[in-house]
Order: structure tokens, then sequence, then C-alpha cells
């Protein structure tokens, strides 16, 4: 067969005949890696082949579902919708896959919700308030934009021009003034002078999430203009979701690499780790507290940087030059669990399914919106999991996972504590009791 | 009863009569005839054995797909079955590719993953599962409590009982050897949907027996390989687990380098370069002999290639340096001690190695203290990633003799079909020692690019079969793997027709599974490129189908792509 | 007239009996064909407590073939055939429950047709004795694992279909049987496993594997009283005589103590023979005669005795036995006190080296063991989980008491099974054959006992004489599928009926 011209561009789909078409069922996508699996419970990393069970909800029937969509041997219907929005793109089939088949699964999702978008089947119904909120208020609530600044403290003043300029969010904005306000106080407190966005819009993530990829290109422009007009040389969010935008996405849609955006993206919890091995951040006041720390998707197994790649591929497959493929090795796994471990007085125990192998929380990328009662589920039998390992408090690194795992807790009625890791992380520094 | 197919006529739906009976089985929410969803339980394009001939020809997208929860719930279904004339297929992971999937249009696929309960008797060393769950669930379970099970070579992610009445051997069968060993009690519900359990539950609840009263019924279950589900569906079964040793072996790494730390004074692979071919296989026998080890096998440059490429690109290159000499001068014996008994145990078992080792030229070579693949078996899906197609075209269970010698012999004859075959440089492949020598298992890997022409990879798997008739090699891909009416007439003599006899007795409507055991035969027949490898027999059809069933086959080779 | 019919009734009989006989002639010869009421009268009855039945006909077949020919032959007169291989028979199974030919294997079929040393496998025909079996493979440095004590004139072929289990407790693999070949109850000769390739053994293929071809053909004929087809031979796995054996036994009084050290040690692996013999079983086994020293034996013999074989193999022999004798001395230290281990039994001198002999060769006396001790010997074996043999033990003493049959006098004994995952649990019932009331007195035992071991759980996998029907009752799904199974094999019923469920 002749050689193919292939990139990685999600908007073509014919991109990915080749993942889509290389399937063998072997449900690594599906199963938590077999070498760390815990035995007959908690032996799943995909919410949505767990929660609907048919096979075409996992990574390895939504491979042949999309090549029947590509080849018009299938139609759309409300089931084929189901399936392809039903699913939080949290990457476990991603990595799952490439550690032992290299298949491009997470960008083969991406890339049939934009031809849905693009049919015109998508957005969902469920879809369109949000969608609205984002284009017409710059926040996923569709809250004030001028309220958008309202979180910050009245001690604590950003500078004109800093090296560190803090992405609050939408959520930490409007939702979880708490987490911004951790953040700017763990700044403060290690002296760090950050600057905020005159005008700070929605990273996109929603849009990007459904396939909407041109109005989510749009705003990623603009906002990385906003940066770079800024003069920020680091780009710092207390989000996941924002961060896998930031980090990721944008340079995707842009076809650049992540290490030419003009500027760095780290999470909160990079950025303290590297704070405190400098010796400017100093976790001293202890906490007794038994806590476990859930790994965010975005923050984990999606965070590897951008490279964009065009190439060709031939005989066995072989790609030239090789795809960089980007398999979940390098997620912020360490920085969190190291900065939890340093904090005296707190004893620190595993999820089950850790790191690359955690069940996601179940609300991001439009599953809340469209599926609530899926995203409920999905954060429901992650606490399972929790009670399981016996700890007192749930630390998460992302809005998202914080509110969806409060919700089901307090419909529940359970009395699980949730934190966001910036809220311990300023507790371990304040001196006040909180 | 309504005669559903006329030669002819596409068919085009699952009749809402049975799809409401079965709903009212199993429940609204697992039950489902919608295109989309059976289009995701779709064979190919990719996976065991497909991007094939026999993939793209025999396979079909199911018609309907139920999911029960318990053995009534699958009694009830294959009754209904049975009554409406409805083709079923059991499912548990679907890996097993093209054969374990629907061969006829608008078949029922039964799922079973929902019957995924699991149970443990430490005490008496065994575990009752359901066909949902898998290996790697079940070897967890069963080392946390000391014991360890055979993960059979298709991986962690195959159902531990598909692969136990299927295939179920790897390195790990060194001490115990046949699968079939392993199979306590069980339940079989029959293609007519009559229940069948198997050893001490024929008489009480518990399972922890295999054996029959009297005859054995378990020998239903399988043949050297399986049946593909086409004597019945096994809804429950106690597996033997075997004593392990009480160090726990912690799993290290991220993704995709992941692996199981060795407490290596209890558990420990150690590899050793040979001298030559056949001082492996001395090895083999003097190990055996010896009766010790846990895992021996021989390891083949190809998998060491595998090792260590980090990628599809890495392998390419790596191996393209590679040629038959280079090959055919890699002799490495890959041993595995297990401190059963203590650390004692094993040192013991290492001197003796050592020994034999010495005595016959090798030496030991530095060893990670690690397993990445065979107590988990983690590693199998890698097989498609050098080329996008594999399939084990023959495996060999017999003396080490006999192992070895098909191995030269297999060798010899894929060249000719390399291309579209992947470029081995005649690597006799890997084999290892069974049994504790009492048996060799070597196993016969082919790759391909799907993309490619593989008119002759279809052309070589047929001849595989044909070289071991002529060489009077004993062949694991009888059965439905082949043309029944090849190899019926050769082996037994006339297996095939005791096969079709059993299978006819418990399946007078030919619903389950259709058209197993023939659908090799049916494949040679409805692919233009395979007429000419005819040289046998042929099944007449009338006899053996109800006509049904055979008009059936009928109308779907008509609606066939190419 | 309805004399006349009978008598035209009995007349066709009698020309078609003598039809048969010679037909017989034609296949095997005069020589190896008898009519003879005395010849007939042998195969009537054994050592069980079955009722005699005798055959019309009694046949000494020379190889495969002429018991193909003899098959169609049977089926075509419908008369059933039963085919016998061993010389002494326990169980009552060939006895002819409707008359037919006697296939007896054992004058011509008897030979050892391959020793394959570097496999570990030997191939021989049905009429292969014990006896013949392990002097020729001790010659060679190898051995069988064998059932405890079996008798010297049973075939070997026969025992291992019949699922014997043997003492051997350590391998994983504990089916010794592999490949065969079998006359179909239709008359056609076929080879399963590794044996079916074309020509064997002219092959490759040295039968080494069981199963297949396409379906597992092996299992149907264990444990079928030669119900299913007749195996003319067999490839079996072999193995080496141990370089040095080390045998230890212990006293024991608490068999639920014992067991749970059991499941302890064998787990780990340790040890190559492991059984328990309770006192009366052991003193016949050891004595050197019921009127010599076997009272005296009785009364310095514990309740039980446990029997463990440490064995160095092949290579560095005496530094297996030391860390398997290490590994004991750590548990019995720090777990369980109380079990005296050691080489010798209190007051009873030379009995490890006496069993370790006896463990390792078929019953060397005249006289079978079982039947030392009184002439009869009723034996009732099952499987079941070790730690649930005291239950049953106790509930057989409850019902022998019941019976007027001593608790002490019966015989018992349990062979753990693979790492003690299960074992076999045998009770003994000895009674005087000449004595008709004793005879009723065991038959009775045994009749009510076998009911209430049954509710309690007992797997009879091996249902010999009347036990089968009760079983097949209560087993009624297995028993019907069964005979769905047999009909395709012996659609005309020919092949010993009257046994297990058909």
């Amino acid at each position: 067969m002749p050689k193919k011209t292939v990139s990685l561009d999600v908007t073509n789909l014919e991109n990915f005949i080749y993942d889509m078409s290389r399937c063998i069922k072997c449900k690594g996508c599906t199963w938590v890696d077999h070498i760390y699996m815990p035995g007959i419970k908690f032996s799943t990393r995909c919410p949505s082949a767990t929660r609907y069970l048919f096979d075409s909800y996992g990574a390895y029937g939504k491979m042949r579902i999309g090549l029947a969509l590509a080849e018009g041997r299938i139609q759309y219907n409300d089931k084929l919708l189901h399936i392809l929005y039903a699913c939080t793109l949290c990457g476990a089939c991603d990595v799952g896959c490439k550690r032992n088949l290299d298949l491009e699964i997470e960008l083969t999702l991406e890339a049939l919700r934009v031809k849905a978008v693009k049919d015109g089947k998508a957005p969902l119904p469920q879809h369109r308030r949000v969608v609205q909120n984002i284009m017409a208020q710059h926040n996923s609530f569709g809250a004030s934009p001028e309220k958008r600044r309202n979180w910050l403290p009245q001690e604590i003043e950003p500078s004109q021009k800093a090296e560190v300029l803090y992405f609050a969010g939408c959520s930490a904005s409007y939702r979880n003034s708490e987490i911004a306000q951790a953040t700017v106080k763990i700044l403060d407190v290690a002296g760090v002078p950050f600057t905020l966005l005159e005008e700070e819009w929605c990273c996109g993530n929603i849009l990007y999430s459904i396939g909407m990829i041109d109005e989510a290109r749009k705003i990623a422009q603009r906002n990385i203009e906003e940066v770079r007009r800024n003069g920020a040389g680091i780009l710092l969010t207390s989000c996941a979701e924002c961060y896998r935008m930031w980090k990721v996405d944008y340079p995707k849609m842009l076809n650049i690499a992540t290490a030419d955006l003009g500027f760095k993206v780290l999470h909160l919890t990079e950025y303290v780790y590297e704070l405190i091995n400098k010796g400017l951040l100093k976790l001293t006041k202890p906490l007794s507290l038994r806590v476990t720390y859930h790994d965010a998707c975005s923050l984990s197994r999606l965070s590897e940087p951008w490279i964009p790649w065009q190439g060709e591929r031939g005989l066995w497959g072989v790609t030239s030059p090789p795809i960089p493929r980007r398999r979940g090795t390098n997620g912020v796994y360490e920085e969190p669990r190291r900065i939890l471990q340093s904090i005296p007085g707190i004893e620190f125990v595993e999820m089950i399914r850790k790191r690359e192998n955690a069940f996601c929380c179940g609300a991001g990328r439009g599953v809340k919106e469209a599926f609530p009662d899926f995203a409920a589920w999905a954060a429901e039998e992650r606490l399972k999991e929790f009670k399981e390992v016996g700890a007192e408090v749930l630390v998460v690194a992302c809005p998202w996972c914080k509110n969806n795992f409060s919700e089901v807790i307090k419909t529940k009625g359970e009395k699980i504590k949730v934190l966001d890791i910036s809220e311990i992380i300023a507790d371990a520094i304040a001196m006040e009791v909180r | 009863m309504q005669l559903r197919w006329r030669l002819g006529e596409k068919i085009m739906a699952f009749p809402k009569e049975v799809y409401s009976i079965l709903e009212d089985i199993v429940g609204h929410e697992y039950i489902s005839a919608d295109p989309v969803i059976c289009e995701g339980y779709r064979a190919g394009p990719a996976g065991y054995e497909c991007g094939l001939g026999y993939e793209r020809v025999m396979t079909r997208v199911p018609g309907c797909v139920v999911m029960p929860r318990t053995t009534e719930e699958v009694q009830k279904i294959v009754k209904v079955c049975n009554r409406y004339k409805i083709p079923y297929v059991p499912y548990s992971t679907g890996f097993y590719g093209a054969r374990s999937h629907p061969h006829v249009e608008n078949a029922l696929l039964i799922d079973l993953k929902r019957m995924n309960d699991l149970e443990i008797d430490e005490k008496h060393l065994y575990a009752v599962v359901g066909p949902g769950v898998i290996y790697s669930q079940l070897q967890e379970e069963a080392m946390k409590r000391g014991m360890y099970t055979v993960i059979g070579g298709g991986g962690s992610q195959c159902s531990a009982i598909a692969n136990m009445i299927g295939d179920g051997w790897s390195p790990l069968s060194h001490r115990i050897g046949l699968p079939h060993r392993r199979i306590l009690g069980a339940e079989l519900v029959l293609p007519d949907g009559e229940l069948l359990r198997l050893g001490s539950l024929a008489l009480q609840d518990d399972p922890f027996w295999g054996e029959g009263i009297g005859p054995d019924l378990r020998g239903l279950l399988r043949g050297y390989t399986g049946h593909r589900g086409f004597l019945g569906i096994v809804t429950k079964m106690a597996i033997k687990l075997l004593p392990f040793q009480p160090e726990k072996l912690e799993p290290t790494g991220v993704s995709p380098n992941t692996a199981l730390m060795l407490p290596e004074k209890r558990v420990k692979w150690i590899n050793f370069t040979m001298p030559s071919f056949e001082s492996i296989k001395k090895a083999m026998y003097e190990i055996a002999k010896a009766e010790i080890g846990a895992a021996v096998t021989r390891v083949p440059l190809f998998w060491r290639i595998i090792a260590r490429a980090g990628s599809k690109e890495e392998f390419w290159e790596l191996w393209s340096k590679e040629n038959e000499e280079t090959v055919n001068a890699f002799f490495v014996l890959r041993v595995l001690l297990i401190g059963f008994t203590s650390e004692k145990q094993l040192e013991y078992e290492e001197r003796v190695l050592m020994d034999i080792v010495k005595e016959l030229g090798g030496e030991p070579r530095r060893t990670r203290p690690t397993d990445e693949s065979w107590f988990k078996n983690a590693d199998s899906a890698g097989m498609w990633l050098m080329c996008g197609g594999y399939v084990s075209v023959d495996y060999v269970i017999e003396t080490i003799e006999h192992a070895t010698a098909q191995c030269k012999n297999f060798a010899e004859l894929k060249r000719s079909y390399t291309p579209p075959l992947m470029p081995d440089y005649a690597d006799p492949g890997w084999f290892q020692c069974f049994e504790l020598g009492h048996q060799g298992y070597s196993e016969f890997l082919i790759y391909w690019d799907p993309d490619e022409d593989t008119t002759r990879v279809d052309h070589f798997y047929l001849e595989t079969a044909k070289e071991n008739i002529r060489k009077r090699f004993y062949t694991a891909l009888l059965g439905s793997h082949q043309p029944l009416y090849l190899t019926g007439p050769a082996y037994g003599p006339n297996y095939h027709k005791w096969l079709l006899k059993i299978k006819k007795e418990f399946d007078p409507n030919f619903v389950c599974h259709p058209p197993f055991p023939l659908s090799h035969d049916f494949f040679v027949e409805q692919a233009e490129w395979m007429k000419p490898l005819k040289d046998w027999g042929s099944p007449n059809l009338n006899e053996i189908l109800p006509k049904e069933i055979a008009a059936l086959m009928k109308t779907s080779s008509q609606s066939k792509e190419k | 007239m309805k004399k006349l019919i009978a008598n035209i009734k009995s007349k066709i009989t009698e020309i078609k009996m003598n039809l048969i006989g010679e037909e017989l002639i034609k296949i095997v010869g005069s020589e190896n064909f008898s009519a003879d009421t005395s010849v007939l009268e042998k195969y009537s009855r054994d050592y069980s407590l079955s009722p005699p039945g005798r055959p019309n006909y009694v046949v000494w077949p020379r190889n495969a073939e002429e018991i193909s020919r003899i098959l169609e032959l049977a089926n075509k007169y419908q008369i059933p055939v039963i085919p016998v291989s061993s010389r002494v028979h326990f169980y009552g199974a060939t006895i002819p429950k409707q008359g037919g030919i006697i296939i007896d294997l054992s004058r011509h079929m008897n030979r050892i047709l391959e020793v394959d040393e570097l496999n570990r496998r030997v191939r021989i025909e049905a009429g292969v004795t014990w006896k013949q079996l392990v002097e020729e493979l001790k010659k060679r440095g190898f051995r069988i694992i064998m059932p405890l004590l079996p008798h010297p004139e049973r075939s070997v072929v026969t025992d291992f279909l019949e699922r014997e289990v043997p003492t051997n407790t350590v391998y994983d693999y504990g089916e010794p049987l592999q490949s065969m070949e079998v006359v179909w109850p239709t008359g056609e000769i076929f080879r399963t496993g590794s044996a079916s390739v074309p020509g064997y053994p002219d092959s490759p293929s040295r039968g080494a594997n069981p199963a297949g071809p396409g379906i597992d053909f092996y299992r149907f004929l264990q444990g079928a009283q030669g119900t299913m087809g007749i195996v003319t031979w067999a490839n079996l796995k072999i193995e080496y005589l141990p370089k040095i054996d080390k045998i230890l036994l212990a006293p024991v009084k608490d068999l639920s103590y014992i067991i749970e050290f059991l499941y302890r040690i064998l787990r780990l692996r340790i040890g190559q023979e492991c059984l328990l013999l309770n006192r009366i079983n052991l003193a016949i086994i050891l004595s050197e005669g019921i009127d010599q020293d076997f009272e005296k034996l009785r009364s310095l013999l514990p309740p039980w005795t446990l029997v463990l074989v440490l064995s160095g193999l092949q290579r560095r022999p005496e530094e297996k036995i030391q860390y398997e004798e290490e590994a004991l001395r750590n548990i019995v230290k720090n777990e369980f006190r109380e079990v005296q281990l050691g080489e010798s039994l209190l007051g009873v001198l030379g009995a490890g080296k006496k069993l370790l002999k006896l463990l390792r060769e078929p019953w060397p006396k005249e006289t079978y063991w079982k039947h030392l001790y009184k002439g009869g010997c009723a034996s009732v074996f099952f499987i079941t989980k070790p730690v649930l043999a005291p239950k049953f033990i106790s509930k057989t003493q409850e019902v022998a008491a019941k019976h007027g049959y001593l608790p002490e006098e019966i015989g018992m004994y349990i062979q753990p099974i693979e790492h003690n995952r299960a074992c076999h649990l045998e009770l003994n019932f000895f009674y005087d054959p000449k004595d008709l009331d004793d005879v009723e007195k065991v038959r009775g035992l045994c009749r009510a006992l076998y009911p209430i071991l049954l509710n309690e759980g007992a797997f009879f996998t091996r249902p010999y004489g009347e036990l089968a029907k009760l079983v097949y009752e209560r087993a009624g799904s297995y028993a019907s599928i069964l005979r769905r199974l047999k009909n395709i094999f012996d659609p005309n019923n020919i092949m010993n009926p009257g046994n297990l469920c058909f």
C-alpha cells in the first residue's frame, strides 16, 4: 500500500482511521493496568464502560463506531450521540491503550466530537446553555463578567506586572472562591508577586471538549494574545481543566508546540513544589488528618505537553518521522503527593486506583452539563473507593472534582470531607486554625 | 413457528417479538438492538485473527445484544433462541477475535460481562468465577491469599472461564501443564437450554471437585483447544489455584513501563545465554528431570527486541538490524524460580539450575528483578504493536522433541509466505517446558499488515493444517480452527464425525454459534481465493444443519462483504 | 400353544447363540474362545458384594482389530460386551449384568509397548499389570505414581481410568493418563489426544497429550467402568525414582489437628507420598500375618498414623531433604507442637522402612491386604474436603454401631490430594465371605450408610454397584445428559450395560 500523509489534527477524522481500525478489543482502555489490578473490586478506569456496560461505550466500541461513521456505514442517532458524549474524555483509555499499542484514542474521541459538530448533530441540547454562557458572558455560569474578580481578598493585591499570572478560571472565580483565595494566599506568603488578566475569559474547556473547535480556537487565540501582551512568563492555575486547556489544547488548536506558547503553564501543585524546593515555602503547621488524593485527569494523564506532528505512515503502520507519543507517563503525579506527605501530621494513603489508573470524578468535558446522573454516578463510584481506604479527607486538585464530589456527598448524606489541595497547602502555612 | 428466513431475502431487523421476550428476562437496561450499539460489537477490522479473509468473510455485527446476570437468565434466553430459531453467540470479552463473534445475520450476542462474581476458598485452593471475571482480577485475589493461577497467553484481559475452555497455557504451566486439569465444578448451559452441572455441582452447591460421577462430562467443555462457544455457555466455574509463596509482588512504574517487583528471595527470573538451540532443549529436559523451576522458556530474539523497543518505530529500527544469522545465534533460556516452601528451597533450586546450565555450557545474564509479563500477563496486547495483525497460527503441546521439531519445520514453511508475513528471519519461535518436562509447548505467531493483500496469509494458515497432517504433527488448531472435513478424517481418525454427532445431539436446532464447528469449511467455500486450496471432502450440509440454518448460511454468504 | 412358542423362541435363541459363538471363533480363534461353564463361572463373581451374573462367552482378543470385529458382531446381534483387563476385580463392574461376551484383554494384550525415558512416558496395553509395570520401570530407575497398595494383578490402565487416587500429593498435574487407543462401542478404532495423528506411533507425536482431538474424548472414558469403550493401550506419565527417601511417621490422636497440619505443610509442597491410615488398616498392612503380630500391632499403634515421605530427587538430593525438613521443623516448633514426626513409630520396629517399600510397589502378598483380616472387604469411598473428614467418620461410626459393626473394626484411609485441596476418604468394612450373616450385616450397613453420607455432602465420583443408582437418582440431570452422550457412542447399549446409570 502506498504511504499515507497523516497528522494529529483533530479537525479531520481521516487522520485517525488507522487508530480506529487497529483496536484489538483488549480493553486496556477500560481495565486498570493489569500490573496494578487491585482485584475483583475497583478494576476498571473507564466510567462510561463501567456505567453503561455495552461494549459500545468503552473506547474499544467507540473505535468501531467511529470507523463506521467515517466510512458512512452508520447514521447518527440518539444512541450514537449518547455514546460520544457520555464520556469525560478522561484519557484513561488513551493511556491504557498506549501501555501496549500506541493508538491515539483520546484524539480520535476528540475528532469524533468535532465531526459531530461539523455534521450539525452536536452540541447536544443539554450543552446549549453553557455554550451560550461562555459565548456571551465568557464564563460557564452565565454570571456577570464584572463580578469575576470578586473572590480577591482585600488584603491581597495583585501586581500590574509579574512573572506569574494567576488564571483563576470560571469555577474558582464564581463557585469556589476558597480555591482562588487559598492560591493567592500561598503566593502572598511565599512572597511571589502575581498578576491577573485584565479581563479573564473562560478558557473554553467545554467548547473544545464538546467539539466546537472553531469557537474554542478563537477563544484560545484571544487568551494567548492577552497573556503574551501581559508579558508574564508563567501562567499559573489551580484548575486541572484550565491547565490542560492552556497547556495542551490551546497549542493543539493552533498547531504549535506547548513550548512555543511563549510562557510556561503550571498548575499550583507544580509551582508549590518548586517553591518548597527553593525554600520559599515551608509547610510547617501540623495538620492531623488522614488524607487521600484523587488524581485529576487533566492534571495527570492528559497533561503532557503538546507536540504537533505531521508525517507519513507506511508499511506496518510505521510513521516517519515517528509520532511523538504522549502516554501519560510524565503527568503531574508526584508533586501533589510529595506536598501532602511533607506536611507534618498528615497520614497519607493512596486511593486504590491511583495516578494513571485513577477513576475520573465524572464531571468534566461536558458530562456534568449533559448527563448529571452519570456525573453523580461516577463520583459515587469513586467515593466507594475512598471509603474502602479509610481516609478522612479527599484531597483534589480541581474545582470540578471538588464540586462533583461535594454534591454527591451532600445528596447521599455522607460524612466525607473534600478539600482542594490549595486549601490544605494554605492551611499548612497559615497561623490560624481553620 | 415463523420461518424467518427465505433464500435471498435481506433481513432487516431482529424480530420484535423475541426482543420483548428477552427484555422481560433481563430488563430493558440490558438489551439493545440499536444498530450503533451492535456496531460496537463488530469483530474487526483489528483483533485476534482479524484483518484476514476469515474475519472479513465470516463475521457479522449482531442483530441484538443482551446482558444476563444469572444462570437462570442465560437458560431462559437460550430456550427462547431454540423456540424461535434465533442463532446466538456467547461472548465474554470478545478478545479471541473473529471466531468469538456472530457469523450469521441478526444473531443474538449474549454478552456475559455482568456475570462477574468471584469467591475464593482459600483453604481449598480454588476460586469460583463467572464468565465476566478476567484473569488479572483472579490473579490479584489469588495472590493476596498466597496462591496464584496460570494466566493464559491470551493475556490478563481474557475471561478466565473463556480462556480455561479455550486455550489456557503460559510459561507458568511448567508445573501443572494442561489447563484442563484446573477445571473443577462448573455449570454449562447446553445449546438446547438444559443445565449441566459438572463435578461436585452435580450433587451439591460446592464446586470444589471437578471429576464426573462416573464418566466425566467436562469432556464436553473443550478439546485440545476450545469450541469457541458452539457447545453451550459456561456460566460458572471453579478454578484450581496453586500454592504460591507469601511475599508480595509489588506493582511499580508508570504506564507504559509498569512491572511487578519480585521479592527475589522467593521469586526470581534468571536469563541464561546458551551455546545452541539443542542445549536449550537439553536444559529443559534436565530441569524437568530435576523437578525444579516454575517456568522454563526459550526467549526468541524477537521478544527481546520488543521488550527493548519503546515504540513501533523503534522496534523496526532495531529489528531491521537483525538477520537470519543473528536470530539463529540468539539462544536465551529464561527460568523462573519460586521458593514455594521457603527461601532455602529457592536457593536449592538455583544451585541445581546453575549445575545444569554450567554442564551445558551456558551462562547466567543480568536479569531484572521484575516481571512485566507472565504473572499478570499484562503484555499480550503488545503482540499487535509491530504490524497491526497477529494470530497464533499453530501451537503444539506434545513432547519437547515434538514441539521443537515442528519449530524448524514451520519456520521453513513460513519463508515462502514472507512477505506478506512479517520478516522474522526464520526464527524457530518460542517454546517452553510443560508439565515438568512430560510435555513441551511451542507456539507460532505470525504478523502481517492488514492494509496489505492478505490472501497469502489465509493460504498459509490453511497450508499449516495440511503440513501438520503430512508430517503427522499434533496441532492445536483442529475443530473449528481449520476446515473440519480436512482435519477430521486425518485425526482419530474421523474425530469430526463424533464431534458433529455430539453437536447434533445437544444442539438439534443448530442455534448455538452457527456454523461452528464448520466455520472454516464455510470460509473456504465462500472465499474465492481459498477455493484453489480445497482438495478434501465437503460436509453434506443438508444432513448436518437444519434447513433454516442452512438457508441462513446461504443468505449470509450472499450479503457478505468482499 | 404357549409352550410351543416358548420352545420355538428358546430354539431360536440357542441357534443365535451358537451362531455368535461360531462367529467369535472365526474372529479370535478357538483357543481364544470359551463358552465352558467353568470358565464363565470365573467371570460371574468377584470380590465385591455384587450379585453374580454369568456371561455367555469369553474371548481373549489379540489386538484392536479383533476387538473391533467383536463389537461389530455384538451390535449386529445386540448382545452386551464386558471389557476386562485385570485379573482381579473389587467393585463388580466386570460382572455381566445382562449376560454377554467377556472381552478379556489380560491374556494377549498385556505388552509394555514403549518406555520413553527421555519424555518420561510409558505406553502400555490394557492388560499390563502393576507388577509387570513397576518391575520394568524399577529396572530403569523409574516409577509411576500409584494408588495405595494396588493389587499386583490389576490393570494399570484400568486403575487410572477409574481414577484411583495416587498417594503422591506434590505434582500439580495429578493425572498420569495421556493419550489412548480405544475401540468405540460401534467398533471403530480411535486414538485420543496426540496419538490421534495419522500413522501414530510412527510420528513425531509421541502421544504425550491427552486432550482432543476436537473434544476431550479421554474424559468420557474416565470413571466409565467400561461402558463407553474399550481402551486397548494408553500412554502414561512416569517419574524418576527418587535418589533418597526419608519416611516420617507421626502418631495421631486428634484427627482434626493433624488435618490442619496437613493443610499447612502440603501447601508448601513438602513431601512426596502423604497419607493417613487408621490403626486397623495400618496393622493389617504392616503385619506379617493376622495370626502373627496383627493383634500386637493393633494394640501398639495409635488411632491414626500420618505417613509422610520426603524425597531427594535426581540432583543434590540431600539438600532437598534438608530444606524440606527445616521447613517442617519450623512449622512444628512454631505452630503445631503436638505433632511428633519421626523416622520411627513407637514400639513398631522397622515400620518406616517397611512402609516405604510397600508404598512404591504393588501389594506383595498372595492375599490382598484388604482380605487378610477376614477374607472380604466392602469399601466405601468418596472425595471430600479434608476438614470434613472427621464429620464423615463419626457419622460412619454411628451407623456402623447401629448395624452391629464395631467402630474400631472399620478400616479408614485418608488420602490428601494435590496439596490437600481435597481428599479421598475410604472406609473399609471387613467381613467373612463364608459367613452369610456377616455378609448381610455389611451389605445392610453400606446400604444404610450411602444415603447418609450423600446427605452430608460426600462426593461419590466412582459409584460402583448399587450405589450408582442412588447417586444418579440425586444427580438426575447429570445422568440424563450422560445417557444422551452414551447413546452417541453406543446406540445399541451393548457396552457393559447395567452399570452406572446405563
